[in-house]
């Protein structure tokens, strides 16, 4: 059940860089009207490619400026200034930058993913870079959590909580080689028709804050962290568990955290990857966390607009959540064709509204790892 | 941030309990890898172009063993072990493979899976019956120390009983050896024994 004893955390600032563009409300008007980001790749050669779509923004692209960029506009949205600000820790989800391994410089090449942490905290005039999340499509969601327990124990009244990815050529092609990225080049995710996932450009930043401290200074509650869960299948380095346990859990315990029963969630951004096996398993983990309510909860997977982002994904689409109960709007689980009998769940295909309360973020990765986070609206706009 | 990383100096037992203890854990196991008389770590099936893998499965297998006995661990503390891989450098073999690839416009499908630190995580957790949280990190700061303050949290919070913390860093210049430690810790102060054995 919920605890009541412990701080409770608040999401008081956050920003989105997508396929879509800078900010969130690019980011908004495209998922509540269901349109998609995906088109030609054109930021490197994709002409041997099964593959040839992404969701790329126009233009070059850097992702330490988008990161940078992120981390200031969360700040902003927040109204975090200095003092507290040079003072607020930094979690950071992305993998080691891909230009590490060319590198020709042994002591370059051994930096690793939380150099990228390092100097976005200096870059920024933030506090202490305390790690990177290496954990794939989880590693937002993960750093949440612990962000959620470092302001819990008492360790810092707020965390910065930061994520990232850019369509680049090392993950498309090896994704494009494992033969998960759709040829067709539309995501279909829960739909029968699936036939893969596109990758996808992201940058988000979330600003955790114990809602005492929040208060304290008059910051915005955009929402509530209400509750949380992380599993993994033990079941295979890549395949997700076929009867969901793993998802099951995950929901199950975030749920309890937050003290709540399904029917109070209004809305789940699912994982959804448009891949064969995981949308199946996810709709049952689901089914087995929700029971019947898992054919009637509004739901939609928002990778089928934006893009699989990677380590980008889970807090991109934490703030997708987030905004969703803010403005009353649901995001459009887009390219949808046709039903899935394994995915019975009642998927958004038209632009609605809502009046939910509370919202389940849903994410797997490789090696069968899970998270839900169950978050409260907090002001709307 | 460019580390110069020492693997004698995290090889010393007692210096690790004692930092573990100033957090608020108990050590219930730990292995280590070079060790004198450990066998290199065997092959895992499709992990390729890489040591790093089979490291972290090796170190991690031969510490989960040392408390629970042969795989599997039993059903009931199976849910609640999370896996922590941390490791400042990643796999960095895997990540000049995967470049190496790229820019010679050909991939191997095997290195799509291996791409993501987690899949070793994966193949010990389908071995070993394990499933609880997995996490996988660079720390910024002082790896021991934030591998330990990681694993006190995800205990605090609740998210399982026992963590095995796994910490690996492959070779990158001449000279180094790729090395792994791996810890099983819970939360308290006691020593094993008083914790009470799971074999």
């Amino acid at each position: 059940m919920a605890d009541h004893r412990t701080p409770a955390v608040a999401v008081t600032g956050m920003s989105a860089v997508s396929g879509f563009g800078r900010g969130t409300e690019a980011l908004c008007d495209a998922l509540f009207a269901g349109r998609t980001a995906f088109g030609p790749v054109t930021r490197f050669d994709v002409s041997r490619r099964r593959a040839r779509s992404a969701a790329t923004m126009d233009g070059p692209a850097d992702l330490a400026d988008e990161l940078a960029w992120a981390a200031d506009e969360a700040c902003r949205s927040a109204g975090l200034q200095s003092p507290l600000r040079e003072a607020c820790p930094v979690l950071l989800a992305v993998h080691a930058d891909p230009a590490l391994a060319r590198s020709a410089d042994p002591a370059r090449a051994a930096a690793g993913a939380a150099d990228s942490a390092v100097v976005l905290a200096r870059r920024c005039g933030l506090g202490p870079a305390i790690r990177a999340y290496t954990t794939g499509c989880i590693a937002g969601s993960t750093a949440v959590i612990d962000a959620v327990q470092m302001i819990r124990s008492g360790r810092s009244e707020r965390v910065l909580v930061v994520a990232g990815y850019l369509v680049d050529a090392d993950y498309f092609i090896a994704f494009d080689a494992g033969r998960a990225l759709s040829p067709g080049g539309v995501v279909r995710s829960f739909s029968k028709a699936r036939d893969g996932m596109l990758l996808g450009d992201a940058a988000a930043a979330v600003l955790l804050e114990s809602a005492e401290a929040a208060e304290r200074r008059g910051a915005p509650r955009h929402a509530l962290l209400a509750g949380w869960g992380r599993t993994g299948d033990g079941y295979h380095v890549c395949q997700p568990k076929p009867d969901g346990d793993g998802v099951a859990r995950a929901v199950e315990a975030a749920l309890d955290r937050a003290g709540l029963p399904a029917e109070r969630i209004g809305y789940v951004n699912a994982h959804g990857t448009g891949t064969k096996q995981s949308d199946a398993a996810e709709a049952i983990g689901l089914r087995r966390a929700l029971g019947t309510y898992a054919e009637r909860v509004p739901l939609s997977s928002t990778k089928s607009a934006h893009g699989h982002t990677l380590e980008g994904s889970a807090l991109l689409e934490l703030v997708i959540t987030v905004l969703a109960l803010q403005r009353g709007r649901l995001p459009v689980n887009a390219g949808y064709q046709d039903q899935d009998p394994d995915c019975a769940l009642n998927l958004v295909l038209e632009p609605a509204t809502t009046d939910a309360e509370y919202g389940l973020s849903v994410n797997s990765a490789f090696g069968g790892a899970n998270t839900a986070l169950v978050v409260q609206a907090g002001s709307r706009d | 941030m460019i580390e110069t990383i020492q693997h004698e100096a995290v090889l010393d037992e007692a210096a690790v309990e004692e930092a573990a203890r100033a957090v608020g854990l108990a050590v219930l196991a730990q292995s280590r890898w070079p060790q004198a008389g450990a066998a290199e770590p065997e092959p895992l099936p499709g992990f390729v172009h890489s040591p790093f893998s089979p490291l972290v499965a090796a170190t991690a297998g031969r510490c989960l063993a040392q408390w629970y006995g042969p795989a599997p661990v039993p059903p009931l503390d199976g849910d609640r072990i999370a896996l922590i891989l941390v490791s400042v450098r990643g796999d960095v073999a895997i990540a000049r493979a995967i470049a190496q690839s790229a820019d010679g416009g050909r991939m191997s499908p095997l290195l799509f899976f291996q791409s993501v630190a987690n899949a070793v995580l994966g193949h010990v957790a389908s071995v070993w019956g394990i499933g609880g949280p997995l996490l996988c990190t660079s720390p910024a700061a002082d790896p021991e120390e934030d591998a330990l303050a990681l694993a006190a949290g995800v205990l605090a919070l609740g998210d399982a009983d026992t963590a095995l913390v796994v910490r690996a860093e492959p070779a990158c210049a001449e000279g180094e050896q790729d090395w792994s430690y791996a810890l099983l810790v819970r939360q308290g102060a006691g020593t094993p024994n008083a914790i009470g054995r799971g074999v």
